[in-house]
């Protein structure tokens, strides 16, 4: 009988610590994910020759007009999908207008694609941070999903530089900077 | 779970029958001693250290002697209830994964408590660490447990009877008749009839003396046995399946507007292990109207009485529209995918224009019910872009009460919402995020005149020349739960399987009959003895079993004759 307690006290202590080892273990590994994650660059850069090409698609604009995508080859296009709704896209909005101005002139067109916002809301953002370059209305992220297809377009916003040939030569996960933009864009006049 | 009976529990021996001429017996093995009762291992004192061989010998011990608690039946059904206990917070509570307004109601309500009770993972029981250590356990304790087990039914599955014992009468059940023919000849008419009945037979070697047959039935528990572990181990491979391979995504969607299932239009997305967002089915799906229907009087007065989403969907880019009515427990499937729908609410429309006279924002704006039964909700409307923003309560049936808007009654019958007005930098211009559902007003300027109350169509114009709001209509908006489970159907084939296997193993006994024979005394014919044995014969039926069966071999006997 006291033998008999004795051995459930141990086992159910040993059950604890074990509990508490996988608890700790399982805890560690979780974190140690997170920080891969947060060190984590936000820029991919396709290799050459490992350059994902971006599948045609049509949209329509915030004022109506068609856009189609395979009507920019032959240009460098920086592909921006954004939201009025997202802080991070009104942060970058500034870069990008900065880069419109000095990279059209050399060719480089420049393309929003508008994801889960109306056209009102998404034409006052323009407006008001000066945005001269169109956007297409995706409120049902249609073209994300296109997109989706040759490369990872996880979350807004995600800017994609796509070369003359219609290859993906890299983008940035979350607001660009100026720096990042620039080399990507060196890539993508370097490549073709 | 693991107490259907395996071949080691043969050991206990069978009521009223001498232990050690048990013809079931089979030797206990020494590794499953018990080493804490003083078995063949006791661990050394002083536990787990040291590098002489001995010590070595003494952490294998331990790790041994921790496996096999780990893997024993014990622990199994504590981790099991653990995996019960640690479920009711995750009930009792709002989750992140299905109710995240409701956690973020219930952060303001119990502003002390909450953050302690997050800091516990207890608003996400079920990705919480401790929950995945209880069940991780629990499936170690478990395959643990049934691969042994399963090898080891194999190999009972599989055994010969065993030979007779020496002296038949002493089993449970035995008889005995006088035969006209000779020993070898009177065994092999009791084999015929046990042949013809299918028991597996054994028969004494070529050169042995004596005469005697053995046979065997019911195998069938020990298949049961075998179907029910291997099924318990598909149970498991398909649970882990569907947490690798499957993902669960929420996606809350206003009436008119369309989604296209990618990572970046979900608002949750919970991948399993080995699932990245171009895993995603590309299906897209157009929510055309919603309706839900309440009771109008009664007693359940205000009570939903249905709920009906109806969208158009297309299973890929480019392919044919499909439409559907999404309803309670009446999922869309979209290939293996299903699109639940989980809640509902309203989205009143508001037109903002700032103070240059330009449309700053207009859309349907989700606001998330306070009250669920009568849908008073709360949402906040933001026009950076003017730098206006506003707090608002909405009531689909609303009625003034000493000056104060409530709700009486869920569908929108009579709507309106009261607004409180704030000017100034919203601060949506840095990058760090912010919810679409809170108003941060620190910085922020309340407009006099608050709150405004406007109905469908009225507009507030706001003092100062900031320009203004109107409340143009009501939508509604539902709460969509995407799943995917490719573990689900073979979750619940081995399910089945397992249920079939238990019922096997409980209903169908394994019973052994004995046949020997001795030349009679007289000098012609024999003596036959036929006993009978049956373990764990709680239902009864053998006894009656055992007496045909032995009239039927004793009655065998002209047919030898020929």
């Amino acid at each position: 009988m006291f033998k008999a307690k004795r051995r459930t006290v141990v086992t159910v202590t040993a059950v604890a610590a074990v509990l508490l080892a996988a608890a700790l273990a399982v805890t560690f590994f979780t974190q140690e994910k997170d920080v891969i994650a947060a060190s984590d660059t936000n820029v991919v850069v396709y290799p050459v020759g490992h350059q994902p090409l971006a599948p045609d698609f049509t949209g329509t604009s915030l004022t109506g007009a068609t856009i189609k995508l395979s009507s920019y080859r032959g240009k460098i296009l920086v592909l921006n999908f954004w939201g009025s709704w997202c802080p991070p896209c009104r942060d970058e909005a500034p870069t990008l207008e900065v880069l419109d101005e000095q990279y059209s002139p050399k060719g480089v067109a420049f393309l929003g694609d508008d994801v889960g916002d109306t056209p009102a809301n998404a034409l006052a953002f323009m407006s008001s941070h000066a945005i001269t370059y169109p956007s297409i209305n995706d409120q049902g992220y249609q073209i994300v999903q296109d997109l989706s297809q040759a490369v990872p377009v996880r979350d807004t916003p995600t800017t994609v530089v796509i070369d003359k040939t219609g290859h993906v030569v890299g983008m940035v996960l979350g607001s660009v900077s100026y720096g990042e933009m620039t080399t990507l864009l060196h890539d993508a006049a370097v490549n073709t | 779970m693991t107490d259907v009976h395996a071949p080691q529990s043969q050991s206990e021996s069978v009521a009223g029958e001498d232990k050690a001429k048990n013809p079931f017996g089979a030797k206990k093995k020494q590794s499953e001693v018990d080493p804490a009762s003083g078995g063949i291992f006791e661990p050394a004192p002083g536990g787990p250290g040291g590098s002489s061989p001995r010590e070595a010998t003494a952490n294998v011990g331990w790790l041994r002697w921790g496996w096999r608690q780990l893997t024993s039946m014990r622990t199994a059904l504590i981790l099991l209830f653990l995996l019960a206990l640690a479920s009711i917070p995750g009930s009792i509570l709002p989750q992140d994964g299905t109710e995240p307004a409701q956690v973020q109601q219930y952060f303001t309500s119990h502003p002390a408590l909450a953050p302690w009770l997050n800091r516990v993972d207890l608003f996400n029981v079920y990705a919480s660490p401790w929950f995945a250590a209880i069940y991780l356990l629990l499936f170690a304790s478990l395959i643990g447990c049934v691969v042994p087990r399963t090898f080891r039914l194999v190999g009972s599955a599989r055994t010969l009877p065993p030979r007779a014992p020496r002296n038949l009468r002493r089993l449970p059940h035995s008889s005995s008749y006088q035969s006209t023919l000779p020993p070898a000849q009177a065994v092999e008419g009791a084999a015929a009839v046990l042949g013809k009945q299918r028991f597996r037979l054994r028969r004494a070697d070529a050169d042995a003396t004596d005469y005697w047959v053995s046979g065997e039935k019911g195998y069938l528990r020990e298949v049961g046995n075998l179907l029910f572990h291997l099924s318990l181990l598909g149970v498991l491979l398909s649970i882990a399946a569907g947490g690798l391979f499957g993902y669960k995504a929420d996606k809350l969607l206003v009436q008119g507007q369309t989604f296209a299932d990618t990572t970046s239009a979900l608002d949750e997305f919970f991948p399993g292990r080995l699932v990245s967002g171009s895993d995603l089915a590309p299906f897209s799906m157009t929510l055309n109207n919603f309706t839900a229907t309440y009771v109008e009087s009664g007693e359940s007065r205000g009570q939903p009485s249905s709920f009906n989403a109806d969208v158009t969907y297309t299973s890929s880019p480019g392919a044919k529209p499909g439409h559907y009515n999404i309803r309670i427990n009446d999922p869309l499937a979209v290939d293996s995918t299903k699109v639940y729908l989980i809640g509902h609410g309203y989205a009143p429309e508001f037109k903002v224009t700032g103070a240059n006279g330009k449309v700053a924002y207009q859309e349907a704006t989700p606001f998330i019910p306070a009250n669920t039964s009568t849908f008073e909700s709360d949402g906040v409307v933001k026009a950076p872009d003017a730098s206006l923003g506003f707090m608002g309560v909405f009531v689909p049936t609303g009625i003034s009460v000493g000056g104060t808007l409530e709700s009486i009654f869920p569908a929108a019958d009579a709507p309106a919402v009261s607004l409180i007005g704030y000017s100034g930098n919203l601060g949506m211009n840095d990058a760090a995020s912010q919810s679409v559902y809170t108003l941060d007003t620190t910085g922020l300027t309340k407009i006099s005149g608050s709150p405004q109350l406007l109905q469908p169509g009225q507009t507030w114009t706001l003092p100062g020349g900031k320009g203004s709001i109107t409340f143009v209509g009501v939508k509604q908006w539902v709460s969509l739960q995407i799943t995917y489970d490719p573990g689900q159907i073979p979750a619940l084939v081995c399910g089945i399987l397992a249920l079939c296997g238990l019922l096997l193993s409980f209903f169908v006994r394994r019973r052994r009959v004995f046949v020997r024979a001795v030349p009679a005394k007289s000098g012609t014919g024999s003596v036959v003895t036929v006993g009978g044995l049956t373990r764990l014969d709680a239902s009864g039926g053998f006894e009656e079993e055992f007496v045909e069966l032995a009239a039927e071999i004793a009655a065998a006997e002209p047919e030898v004759k020929q």
